[in-house]
């Protein structure tokens, strides 16, 4: 089970990013949507951002112990 | 045609009625029937204005009728019916009775014509929905509780504010788009956008949400923060500074959910998250961004709906509220269709194509891309990642597969879990069915929404470009597996402003404040006891007055000299007489003087009155 949706998962990864190659974009507003895998980058990338940022800013300051408004 | 009623009476009647109803049965079928019985009515409702009364030298317009307000109406109705669904097991009539005047009222807002009646719904919605919050019966319940009607007061005193500055300045008390600038909008803004929960005003959404009942979260998800948005899409599209906030807000609730370890308080940050999308359409305010935001909140209402309901179904069944008490239980064995239903609304608000968060989201972030928005288009998408990274990966793990981090163990082996009653799984299908069917016939919300619609949400482009953006959120989701779970903390928002200065406020109030308050009504009680025991014989005044100086000067010049100590049987003495003084009372025996005194004096007093009247004669 696990091992068969590792699969299903890196093939439907490779399939997006490769179908994303071929397709033309029509109304490109910014200049990165001519990228062909942007968003797969976007996504990656932007993840770990939201993650590690996130996690930065809860250890420095934003986290408190559960009991810090009793 | 028939006479229709105000949808919002309906409910209102039916939270009047509903106490009456003794038997169950009868009960939860007059639950269900309300809501019905309103969206007929809803169907019957054509566009123009309707229930107009005039009060006061105003008009107050109860019945707006136009598309915008239909497609509102619509959705606040079938969330209605689904939420009563899911709260049919719920005995106890006071949580119905608020939950039917919280929709009510919000009905009333939606389809008010004047801002009078708009506030007077509004605050009705401030006032229900808190019980909503306080049947929880705990303390962090009612605590969170009397934080959120605080905030929601101040909010209502500011739109009130801004109102009556705004009828006085315009003369208009018409309900409709109000030029931004000024005082009077301002004021308005801040009341809308503080529903709303725009930061920094958030935070009672975050605080008390995760508090309310089990089936009360469910209804506060839906209207208090969308009947905001609808408002603002009436009064303030295109104000640049909505733009940012709605940007700012999609990404902060994105940042706060990952830190968060209560689930529904992690939904409750996606809320807000959600809820930037439309408030930066709104302040985009083309057709298309108009269009995206009443569509968004639309599908909002709907797939949040049903993410509230699968993790409160998941704290009604195991007690747990937090992922660091949920981890290590395989809860997917015991509630797999909870879980599936669950997923649904997670695709549904990741906007995974074929839900209904795609058909409406990326009209949003289109529109961005239309007004060439880089920015904007930039944090929406960062937004969107973070939105698919929490609800709809994070959360189902952790909740239903979540491991016990290594070195650390299970406190209770034994957790009791199955699958929530029926009626809530039913709830929870039904909107389950309704995300999918408007994710893929995205025809039928388009049809209802303010403007033509010119979108085509399945373009290979929209499809391949979110798969892309989905799937790598996932395998960087994977990497960081680990590290995602759930930190026994909490964490600090903009409600620490009044939470901890609030706690010296109450510090202040209760020592120096009731300190000076003390003395102060020590100093007039003995001013009082004084002139009362003074009171009881007037003419000794004098005598006492004089004894009592006379008792102070030498009993401090006894104290400058040496002979203090030999003169102490002198002062008692004269202390005792004092005393005496004080203590006799009035008896007109004592003092009776011959008559003729009392002549003598009356004719001096005329003689000296005469004396005056015949010089200023003169």
């Amino acid at each position: 089970m696990g091992r068969k949706l590792k699969y299903l998962f890196f093939i439907s990864c490779g399939a997006s990013m490769l179908i994303g190659l071929f397709i033309a974009h029509e109304h490109v507003h910014f200049w990165w949507e001519k990228i062909p895998v942007f968003d797969a980058l976007f996504g990656f990338f932007g993840c770990i951002v939201i993650v590690l940022g996130s996690k930065a800013l809860g250890h420095h300051g934003i986290q408190k112990d559960e009991d810090y408004y009793d | 045609m028939i006479d229709i009623v105000p949808p919002a009476f309906i409910f209102i009647l039916g939270a009047i009625l509903l106490p009456f109803l003794r038997e169950r049965r009868l009960r939860q079928i007059f639950q269900l029937l309300i809501p019905l019985i309103a969206f007929i009515d809803l169907l019957y409702m054509h566009k123009g204005t309707y229930w107009v009364y005039n009060f006061l030298g105003y008009d107050l317009i109860l019945g707006r009728v136009d598309k915008l307000s239909m497609c509102f109406g619509y959705v606040f109705v079938i969330v209605a019916f689904l939420g009563m669904v899911y709260a049919l097991h719920v005995r106890e009539v006071g949580q119905h009775v608020a939950t039917f005047l919280y929709i009510g009222s919000t009905l009333g807002v939606t389809f008010a014509g004047d801002i009078f009646t708009l506030f007077v719904f509004w605050e009705i919605m401030a006032v229900s929905s808190v019980f909503l919050i306080w049947y929880q019966r705990d303390k962090s319940a009612l605590d969170a509780g009397f934080r959120y009607i605080m905030v929601h007061i101040f909010g209502g005193c500011a739109l009130l504010a801004g109102i009556i500055i705004h009828v006085s300045n315009t003369g208009s008390t018409q309900f409709g788009f109000i030029e931004y600038g000024g005082l009077a909008s301002q004021l308005i803004l801040l009341g809308f956008i503080i529903n709303a929960a725009v930061p920094p005003f958030h935070a009672w959404l975050s605080d008390s949400y995760p508090e309310a009942t089990v089936t009360g979260s469910v209804f506060l998800t839906a209207f208090t923060t969308k009947s905001a948005v609808y408002v603002l899409l009436r009064t303030f599209p295109g104000v640049e500074l909505l733009v940012w906030l709605g940007a700012i807000m999609a990404l902060y609730g994105v940042v706060y959910a990952v830190l968060e370890n209560d689930i529904r308080r992690l939904l409750a940050y996606h809320i807000i998250s959600q809820v930037g999308y439309m408030v930066c359409g709104v302040g985009l305010g083309t057709e298309m961004a108009i269009n995206g935001a009443t569509a968004h909140a639309f599908c909002h209402i709907l797939y949040k709906a049903l993410l509230f309901m699968g993790a409160a179904a998941v704290i009604y069944v195991t007690g747990r509220r937090k992922l660091t008490e949920l981890q290590g239980r395989n809860l997917f064995k015991k509630m797999p269709i909870c879980l599936s239903l669950y997923m649904i609304g997670g695709f549904s608000i990741s906007a995974v194509p074929l839900f209904n968060g795609f058909i409406s989201k990326t009209m949003v972030v289109a529109a961005t891309g239309e007004l060439h928005r880089p920015i904007i288009h930039l944090l929406l998408h960062l937004a969107s990642i973070g939105t698919f990274l929490h609800t709809g990966l994070k959360l189902p793990y952790g909740i239903w597969f979540g491991r016990v981090p290594e070195g650390e163990t299970i406190e209770d082996e034994e957790m009791e879990a199955t699958e929530p009653p029926l009626n809530m799984l039913i709830a929870m299908a039904m909107t389950a069915f309704l995300c999918i069917l408007t994710g893929v016939y995205p025809q039928i919300l388009y049809n209802i929404l303010p403007y033509p619609v010119h979108y085509h949400p399945y373009t290979i482009n929209h499809v391949v470009g979110m798969m892309q953006l989905l799937l790598l959120t996932a395998g960087a989701f994977w990497l960081y597996i680990d590290k995602l779970g759930g930190e026994a903390k909490v964490s600090v928002d903009t409600d620490w402003f009044y939470r901890k200065p609030g706690v010296l406020l109450l510090w202040f109030v209760s020592n120096p404040l009731q300190d000076l308050r003390l003395r102060l009504q020590g100093f007039f009680t003995k001013m009082v006891a004084n002139i009362t025991s003074l009171s009881k014989n007037p003419i000794l005044l004098p005598e006492i007055t004089a004894r009592y100086f006379h008792l102070k000067i030498i009993n401090r010049l006894y104290q400058a000299s040496d002979t203090y100590k030999d003169k102490q049987d002198e002062l008692k003495k004269l202390e005792s007489k004092l005393a005496a003084a004080k203590e006799m009372r009035y008896d007109e025996n004592v003092y009776r003087r011959p008559i003729g005194l009392g002549v003598l004096i009356a004719i001096i007093l005329l003689f000296l009155y005469g004396l005056i009247y015949f010089i200023r004669l003169h």
